[in-house]
């Protein structure tokens, strides 16, 4: 047997049907100026706030700016589209816009824009996919041309970091003139690139927008185009990595990351991301009303069954670390001090099932939708322990519908909080009696529904770390730990990644 | 085939294959014919090989095919530089040991293999018998039957089912056998339509035995060698097919072994770890090529000595 012979020439075979299937994978390269990257999904729609997929958001960030930026290396908020803000009073805040910023068709960038946007993606007719990025929200108000005030629901403290986020400013003419339909097959914004083609299945296509406002936060754009390349298989982006179709791409598993490593002129880099893997459980017990699920016991077995530090350790690598709370970490508000942790200890766990009334275990399924290694590691601890767990691996839309209809008794999911780095990015889409709060307790709801509106830093952080306590102490769920990404693009091109999985292209420039 | 003898109906029910006048015992006749057979001994040899491992897994390694350590992913086998003796064939992205779950895995390929062909063989023989034996409007409405099930793509529809009903290996066994079936049924029924007008059959009616009877003790023993060959090939291709069915995540669920499951899982690991996906697939390979070489040898073992 000769498994090396066999392994290089499927890799040429992979890379060989790559090339002829795609042409024009030959213009990835700095020569050319373009820079090609891939990656596994597509947002259903490009508009940002009409898909809820970390590839939406990257081209959120290309095309579009917020009113006010968050510099990723202070934690710092600071002028964007909005020069300057101040509170007028709890519930309303007052910003003075840029001027001279102009759409990517030439239109000036003013107050009707922001009002637009805000009061549009209010509307119910707007269907905005994640409704708790906006939601905060009363309306906008404009004051004059420059001058816009956006009214709150109520006190929300976080509402510096979601305007810096997931809430881009359209251009209100343009898109009163063509509409959502249109808008996506043909989208403007003020970013620092331009779509120029929208091609679903296949990707977008983006160039330098060449009269982006000059005192930009995110300076000024280096390389001349930009191609997302939509590739589903793995193996075929690594493929073509090797082979220079393209020039960037994510989500490298570490086993193949420490290989690619040892390949020539490709740069491998690791960092945090603030995705958190973690279990749910069916402790509202809607699947049936004797599942093991509801049994507090039967989650603490199950937490204390699972090795978390040695699935850090082999199977997400460096960049991941260990999560006791129900939130990433570093997130204003999350906290895991005090909060209930479990170690790994299966004999407690053996003890507590037995407790529980299933000396000898159960059966269950448990579903997944990625890293798929992951869950698989997860069923492994799970049968060391008696629980035999199978696994049902669906797509992530047909998990979360079969998750809101109450038939998952068991499900390994992650959540990306949409880089907001604020607690109730995470906590709020969990815990508050909303579709995908599986454990749906009204202690936890009202607890954090106290935190999120409590202006006062140190009592929004105790009503956290309460409603976090309990969440543990319930084990209604069990964070695993923060995921790490690895990057692998060519050595030509400067890369540097930021700890809230949103490469920013925009800065990155050919050596 | 032989269709020769008319000795009546009990002497022909309890002979079995003994419808041609030779002075030899068939056994006899067919273990010297098979041990002249390379293709039919090299056949049998693998599969027996598989059989015996797989059935006797335990008594050959004292791993456990679930249990995991992950501080042991991906060790490399024992050709391999890294390779170790505890692990010879190196364990899999869990740490799991892949001997133990090539063993126990091939127990599921074969599990798989013999249930299918016994529920298609069930269904296309009592199909094609009828068809044969009775003719007429029988035949058209089964020939109907066995023309619409040509007509669906295996794969399709499998992929189909297992996406509707969900995944497990009972409905990958069900699936398979309800679709696999065809072949069984047309070679039953175009050999049997020989039988149903030989004299042997004329006698047995000619005495008074029942229709019952003359299927079970006249027809059935002489249409077996055809359907053994048949049944042979469609163990094959029902052992590929779960593989395929597997590899695209429809068939056998994690944490089962199943070959075509560790060809799929072995995908993401084929540029730097290429044996994780050879090991399984030179496995199947050898089953199913094992299986169609037996079949063909049993073809022409048990053919008449005039056409092997």
């Amino acid at each position: 047997m000769a498994p090396f012979a066999y392994g290089k020439s499927m890799m040429f075979a992979a890379a060989a049907v790559a090339g002829l299937a795609l042409p024009s994978a030959a213009f990835a390269d700095k020569a050319s100026d373009t820079l090609v990257y891939a990656s596994d999904s597509e947002p259903e729609n490009i508009s940002p706030y009409h898909n809820n997929l970390r590839e939406g958001v990257i081209i959120a960030h290309l095309v579009w700016d917020t009113l006010i930026y968050r510099n990723p290396k202070t934690g710092e908020y600071e002028p964007e589209l909005a020069t300057s803000w101040k509170w007028i009073d709890p519930v309303t805040l007052e910003l003075k816009l840029r001027k001279s910023v102009t759409f990517q068709d030439g239109s000036p960038f003013t107050a009707d824009d922001v009002v637009f946007t805000f009061n549009y993606v209010l509307t119910p007719e707007a269907k905005v996919v994640t409704k708790q990025n906006v939601e905060w929200m009363a309306g906008a108000d404009k004051i004059d041309d420059y001058t816009v005030r956006v009214r709150l629901k109520g006190p929300f403290p976080a509402a510096l970091e979601y305007l810096s986020g997931p809430t881009p400013i359209y251009p209100a003419a343009y898109f009163k003139k063509v509409g959502l339909d249109g808008f996506s097959k043909a989208p403007i914004g003020t970013g620092p690139y331009r779509v120029t083609a929208v091609e679903n299945g296949k990707g977008v296509t983006m160039e330098k927008y060449k009269d982006y406002f000059k005192d930009s936060p995110l300076g000024q754009p280096a390389i001349g185009k930009i191609r997302f390349r939509v590739i589903p298989d793995g193996e075929t982006r690594m493929a073509e990595l090797m082979t220079g179709g393209v020039d960037w791409i994510w989500r490298v598993p570490k086993d193949q990351a420490e290989q690619l490593k040892a390949v020539p002129n490709i740069t491998v880099l690791s960092a945090e991301t603030m995705r958190v893997g973690f279990l749910q459980f069916d402790a509202a017990g809607r699947t049936a009303a004797d599942t093991p699920m509801k049994n507090e016991k039967v989650r603490q077995a199950v937490a204390y069954a699972i090795d978390r530090q040695a699935m850090v350790k082999n199977l997400a690598g460096e960049g991941a670390r260990v999560m006791h709370s129900a939130c990433f970490i570093d997130q204003t508000g999350c906290t895991d001090d005090g909060v209930p942790r479990y170690e790994y200890n299966p004999e407690k766990a053996k003890k507590l099932l037995a407790e529980a009334g299933y000396p000898d275990g159960f059966e269950t399924d448990l579903y997944a939708y990625r890293e798929r290694d992951y869950a698989e590691a997860v069923i492994g601890y799970l049968r060391a322990v008696g629980i035999r767990a199978n696994l049902r691996f669906l797509k992530y839309a047909a998990m979360r519908e079969a998750a809101r209809a109450g038939k998952v008794p068991l499900e390994y999911q992650t959540w990306g909080s949409f880089s907001v780095n604020d607690a109730s990015a995470f906590t709020g889409v969990w815990f508050k009696e909303n579709e995908d709060d599986m454990s749906r307790d009204p202690k936890v709801k009202a607890l954090l529904e106290k935190a999120d509106t409590t202006t006062d830093t140190a009592a929004r952080k105790d009503l956290y770390k309460e409603a976090l306590s309990m969440i543990a102490q319930k084990a209604y769920l069990l964070p695993l730990f923060s995921y790490p990404s690895n990057y692998a693009f060519t050595s030509d091109l400067a890369f540097t990644a930021q700890p809230d999985e949103l490469p920013r292209f925009y800065a990155a420039h050919w050596k | 085939m032989s269709t020769t003898s008319a000795s009546g109906a009990a002497a022909t029910a309890a002979a079995g294959f003994d419808s041609v006048p030779v002075r030899r015992s068939p056994l006899a006749r067919f273990t010297k014919r098979a041990a002249r057979h390379p293709g039919f001994m090299a056949g049998a040899f693998i599969l027996a090989v598989i059989l015996v491992m797989s059935i006797g897994a335990p008594l050959f390694t004292t791993h456990d095919p679930y249990a995991q350590d992950i501080s042991k992913r991906l060790i490399p086998p024992i050709w391999h530089a890294k390779g170790t003796w505890e692990h010879w064939l190196g364990t899999d992205k869990l740490g799991r040991d892949y001997f133990a779950r090539l063993l126990y895995g091939g127990r599921i390929s074969l599990m798989i293999g013999a249930a299918t062909v016994l529920l298609s063989g069930a269904i296309g023989t009592a199909l094609g018998v009828a068809a044969g034996f009775f003719g007429g409007r029988v035949d058209m409405v089964i020939g109907y039957i066995i023309n619409v099930r040509l007509a669906l793509p295996v794969v399709l529809v499998a992929l189909a089912v297992a996406a509707l009903v969900g995944t497990s290996l009972n409905t990958v066994i069900v699936v398979l056998g309800l679709l696999l079936w065809d072949r069984f049924a047309v070679v039953a029924r175009s050999t049997t339509q020989q039988i149903a007008h030989a004299d042997f059959v004329a006698a047995a009616r000619a005495i008074g035995c029942s229709t019952r009877l003359i299927v079970f003790s006249e027809v059935l023993p002489n249409i077996i060698n055809p359907l053994i060959v048949v049944a042979t090939l469609e163990m094959a291709h029902a052992i590929l097919l779960e593989a395929a069915l597997s590899f695209l995540g429809l068939g056998v669920q994690p944490p089962l072994p199943s070959w075509g499951l560790m060809i799929s899982e072995g995908k993401q690991y084929m540029f730097f770890s290429p044996w994780v996906i050879t090991i399984p697939g030179v496995a199947l390979v050898a089953l199913v090529l094992g299986i169609n070489l037996l079949g063909d040898g049993l073809r022409d073992v048990t053919a008449p000595d005039n056409r092997s």
